[in-house]
C-alpha cells in the first residue's frame, strides 16, 4: 500500500498515532480499526437508534473494544470533519 | 577390564537405569571420570553404559568468531565450540572417546526418535571414530527392566540412516534460516541503538509468532456490537429454574423489550418434553500434545513444564516415553500386567479389579500413529520415592487416563422442555448421567454437568416468577494460551513434539509476547512486519509444509540433502541482501519497539495520586536503589514514589491488592516463595496486621 505524502513530499503522520499514514490518513494499524468502526455503526444504529457521536463514545468506553479501535474512536470524537462526513 | 560393549544413552538417568537392568545382579557399578558418570554392568559379557547430555554436537559456522551475516558455510562441531556455557561437553566427549578405545561392540540406546537418533549417530561418528556403521540400535519405549533386557538381547542390526539423514537436514535448514535472519534482526537493532539485544526468528518461531500477531490485530481492532438475550425464571414443583428464550441473540433492543412486555404477568405452559439418551465415548490415550493440554487445563502447567515432568517420570520408569504423537496402545505393552501392578496401589485397587474382571480389555484409540513409540501409558511401576506434587499430578493423570480408555462409554440423558409464555417459546435444558462408564476412572478430572429437572409433562402450567432482559456485547476472539497455541502448532504441523513447548517459551523470553493469555508486544509486531516485508517465506506455513514433504522424500530416498540445502541458500541469499540494505530503517523500528517493550515490562499501573501518569519500577541514578516512581515526575507534575525491597527480582504482578485495589509487585527472592507486594503504605491489610502484632 502506498505511503501518503504531503505537498512537499514529506510523509504524512497517522491521525491516531505517530506512524506513517497509508490511506484515509490512518496508518495500516489504525486503518483496519477505522474500517471496523464504520462497519459496525450500522449494527449499532439498527440495535439502539443512536447517533454517530453517541456510538463513538459508547465504544470508546466499552472494555471489550480493542486498543487500536479506542484510539481511533477517541480521535473521531474530537474530529468535527469526520463527524460531519458520517452524519451527512 | 578387557574388551566390552559400549552403550550410549541420551541422558545420565537413562544410563543408570539401563546399566542396572542389564547387570546380572541388578547392581551396576557407577564410575566417575573427570566428573563424567558411566556405569559398568556384568552379565555374560562386560558392558559399559555412558550417557550423553542431550545433543553433544551441533551445526555451526565454519568461520569461528565472526558474527556477521550471511553465513552459508557450516559444519557439525562439538557443542562447546558453538555455545556459551557448554564447556563441560569437552571433558564429556574426551571421556566417551577414551571409553570407545577399548570397546569392541557399540550400541546406540538413545531415545528412539529423530533427535535421539542424531545424538547417538554424531557421538558414534565423531567421538567414537566412525563407529556409526558398525553400531546396533536398542529400541524401547519404557525404562522397565523387562523391556530394556529385550531391546538389548534383540537389538536392531543398524541405525536408521534415512531418518538420520532427514534429521540432519532439518537441523541444517533450521540453522541456515535461524542464524541468518536472527543475526540480521540483532545487527539492525544493535547498529542503530548501540545496545546488544538478542532478537531471533526461525522456520518455526516465525509462523508461530504470525499466528499470535494475526489474532492480536483482530483483538486490537475489535469493535463490540450490542445484543440482548432473555431468560425466564420459572417455578416447577417448588424448584426455580431458568429457561432461555428460543432466540439466543436478539439484535434490537425494541424487539427484546417487546418480548419482555408480552411475557409480563403471564403463566407458562409446557408444550413439549423431549428426552434423548446419548453416549459419551472414553477419551483417547495421551500423546504428548494432549497430555500438555490436559495438564494445562487441570493444573495450569505450561507445556514446557509438563514435558519436563513427563521426562522425569519416564526416566524413573513410571511412564512410557512421552515424546510421542501416537494415540495407539498396542496389546504388546501388556494391559493386564500393567493394571495388575497398578492395583497394588490402594487407590487404584478397586478400579483396576473392575477392569480386570472384564472379559476383554480393548482400549479406545485415536487415529494418530507414531512409528517409534505407542501413546503415553503407565509402566505399572509404583513410585519408589516420594514424588513432588507436580510429578504426582502428572503420574496420576497418566494412570487414570490409561484406566479410562478401557472403560465403557458413559450413558447420559438430555431433557429439553419447551415452554410457551404467551406465545413466546422458551427452553429449559437438563442433563443427567444414567451410567458412569469411563467417567468413574477419570472422576477427579471431569466435572459433572448434571442438571436434573423435576418430572414434567406436556400441557403442565408453569408459574413464571420473572422474565429478565440481559444486555450483552459480542466478544473479541480469545487470546491464545500456551496450551491452545501448542494445539494450533500441532494442527498446522509446525515444529516437532519435542520443540513446540520450547518455541513458545522463546517467544516470551525474546519479549515478543507477554503474559499467560498471550499478548503480542510492539516488538513482536515489528518483527513480524519486518519478516513479512523482507522474508515472507519464514512466516508462512508453506515453507514448513514443503520442508516436511522433502524430509519424507529424503527418508524414502527420493530427495537429497544437498539439493534441499542448496535451495534454502538460494532463498536466503536475496533476503539477506535486502535486509542488509534496509538495515537502518529496520533497526530504527526494532529499537523503538525494544525500548517500549522494556518500559512495558516495568509499568505497574496508573498512578493513584495524579491519575494521569504511570507507576514504573525505576532505579535511582544517585544511590542505585530500586523504587517505584510516577512517569509524570519527568514532567515535573507528580513526585509520587514508593520504596521497594532492594534484594531479589521485582516485576509488576499484573494483579491488584484484594484489600485496597492498588496494583502489586511480584518479588522473587532466593530461597523464598515469590510473593505479591502491596506498596500502598496505607493499605488496610497492613494496618490490620500491625494491630494483630
Amino acid at each position: 500500500m502506498p505511503i501518503k505524502r504531503g505537498a512537499e513530499g514529506k510523509t504524512l503522520k497517522c491521525k491516531a498515532c505517530d506512524r506513517e499514514a497509508a490511506e484515509k490518513d490512518f496508518c495500516l494499524v489504525h486503518l483496519k480499526a477505522y474500517e471496523n468502526i464504520l462497519e459496525k455503526y450500522d449494527v449499532w444504529t439498527k440495535a439502539l437508534q443512536i447517533s454517530w457521536r453517541e456510538y463513538l463514545s459508547q465504544i470508546e468506553q466499552n472494555p471489550l473494544t480493542g486498543e487500536w479501535a479506542i484510539e481511533v474512536a477517541s480521535y473521531l470524537i474530537n474530529s468535527e470533519e469526520t463527524r460531519n462526513v458520517k452524519e451527512s | 577390564m578387557g574388551k566390552y560393549t559400549l552403550i550410549i544413552t541420551e541422558k545420565p538417568d537413562a544410563a543408570s537405569r539401563i546399566a542396572s537392568a542389564l547387570d546380572a545382579e541388578g547392581k551396576a557399578e557407577k564410575k566417575v571420570k573427570n566428573g563424567v558418570p558411566y556405569y559398568v554392568a556384568k552379565r555374560n559379557e562386560d558392558i559399559v553404559v555412558v550417557p550423553a547430555l542431550g545433543h553433544l554436537y551441533t551445526v555451526a559456522s565454519k568461520k569461528r568468531g565472526i558474527r556477521g551475516y550471511p553465513v552459508f558455510d557450516f559444519q557439525w562441531v562439538p557443542r562447546y565450540l558453538a555455545k556459551r556455557g557448554a564447556a563441560r561437553i569437552r571433558t564429556w566427549l574426551k571421556v566417551i572417546s577414551k571409553l570407545a578405545e577399548n570397546a569392541d561392540k557399540f550400541i546406540d540406546a538413545c531415545d528412539y526418535d529423530v533427535e535421539g537418533s542424531i545424538i547417538g549417530y554424531s557421538i558414534l561418528k565423531y567421538a567414537c571414530g566412525n563407529k556409526e556403521t558398525a553400531a546396533q540400535r536398542m529400541k524401547y519405549s519404557t525404562l522397565t527392566k523387562e523391556e530394556l533386557e529385550k531391546s538389548y538381547t534383540e537389538p536392531l542390526s543398524n541405525l536408521d540412516f534415512a531418518l538420520i539423514e532427514a534429521g540432519l537436514t532439518r537441523h541444517e535448514v533450521d540453522w541456515l534460516y535461524g542464524i541468518n535472519l536472527s543475526r540480521a534482526l540483532t545487527a539492525a537493532a544493535k547498529n542503530y541503538s548501540g545496545r546488544y539485544v538478542t532478537l531471533s526468528t526461525g522456520r518455526v518461531q516465525g509462523p508461530t509468532l504470525k499466528f499470535l500477531e494475526t489474532r492480536e490485530r483482530r483483538i486490537k481492532c475489535f469493535v463490540p456490537t450490542p445484543y440482548w438475550s432473555i431468560k425466564a425464571k420459572v417455578n416447577i414443583s417448588g424448584a426455580v429454574l431458568e429457561a432461555e428464550y428460543e432466540k439466543k441473540v436478539i439484535e434490537t433492543k425494541a424487539e427484546a423489550e417487546a418480548v419482555i412486555d408480552s411475557c409480563n404477568d403471564q403463566d407458562g405452559e409446557t408444550k413439549k418434553v423431549a428426552l434423548k439418551d446419548f453416549q459419551q465415548m472414553p477419551p483417547l490415550p495421551f500423546d504428548l500434545g494432549s497430555l500438555q493440554s490436559e495438564a494445562y487445563r487441570l493444573f495450569r502447567y505450561t507445556p514446557m513444564r509438563t514435558s519436563s515432568i513427563a521426562q522425569r517420570l519416564y526416566l524413573d520408569a513410571l511412564i512410557s516415553y512421552p515424546r510421542t504423537s501416537s494415540q495407539k496402545l498396542p496389546p504388546a505393552i501388556g494391559y493386564q500386567a500393567t493394571l495388575k501392578k497398578l492395583g497394588k496401589n490402594r487407590e487404584y485397587a478397586k478400579l483396576t479389579a473392575e477392569l480386570l474382571a472384564k472379559p476383554a480389555l480393548t482400549p479406545t484409540e485415536g487415529k494418530k500413529k507414531d512409528p517409534a513409540h505407542p501413546a503415553i501409558y503407565p509402566t505399572g511401576n509404583l513410585p519408589s520415592k516420594i514424588l513432588n506434587r507436580a510429578e504426582k499430578n502428572i503420574w496420576e493423570l497418566v494412570v487414570r487416563r490409561f484406566m479410562a480408555v478401557f472403560g465403557e462409554p458413559a450413558v447420559l440423558q438430555s431433557i429439553k422442555v419447551a415452554i410457551s409464555i404467551n406465545g413466546n417459546r422458551f427452553q429449559l435444558n437438563g442433563r443427567q448421567t444414567l451410567a458412569e462408564g469411563w467417567l468413574r476412572f477419570y472422576k477427579p478430572y471431569v466435572k459433572s454437568e448434571d442438571a436434573v429437572l423435576p418430572p414434567m409433562r406436556e400441557g403442565q402450567t408453569v408459574s413464571v416468577k420473572r422474565v429478565v432482559l440481559e444486555d450483552k456485547f459480542t466478544q473479541p476472539s480469545s487470546r491464545y494460551n500456551p496450551s491452545s497455541l501448542l494445539r494450533r502448532m500441532e494442527k498446522e504441523e509446525i515444529g516437532t513434539k519435542a520443540t513446540r513447548a520450547g518455541i513458545i517459551q522463546t517467544l516470551n523470553n525474546r519479549q515478543y509476547t507477554r503474559e499467560e493469555r498471550i499478548v503480542v508486544t510492539d516488538l513482536g509486531f515489528e518483527v513480524v512486519d519486518v519478516l513479512k516485508k523482507y522474508c515472507p517465506a519464514v512466516v508462512s506455513l508453506e515453507l514448513t509444509r514443503k520442508l516436511e514433504e522433502r524430509m519424507n522424500d529424503i527418508q524414502q530416498g527420493k530427495e537429497t540433502r544437498e539439493k534441499v540445502l542448496q535451495d534454502t541458500i538460494e532463498i536466503l541469499k536475496p533476503v539477506t541482501e535486502q535486509l542488509k540494505e534496509k538495515e537502518r530503517i529496520i533497526g530504527a523500528r526494532l529499537s523503538q519497539a525494544l525500548m517500549k517493550a522494556r518500559l512495558e515490562e516495568r509499568v505497574i499501573g496508573a498512578c493513584p495520586v495524579c491519575k494521569s501518569g504511570k507507576l514504573v519500577i525505576l532505579r535511582s541514578r544517585k544511590t542505585g536503589k530500586r523504587f517505584i516512581g510516577c512517569t509524570n515526575y519527568f514532567e515535573g507534575t507528580c513526585k509520587t514514589s514508593f520504596p521497594l525491597p532492594q534484594k531479589g527480582l521485582a516485576k509488576p504482578s499484573g494483579n491488584v491488592c484484594k484489600s485496597c485495589g492498588w496494583h502489586t509487585v511480584r518479588i522473587w527472592m532466593k530461597g523464598k516463595r515469590p510473593w505479591n507486594l502491596c506498596f500502598n503504605p496505607k493499605c488496610p491489610l497492613k494496618e490490620e496486621r500491625k494491630e494483630k502484632h
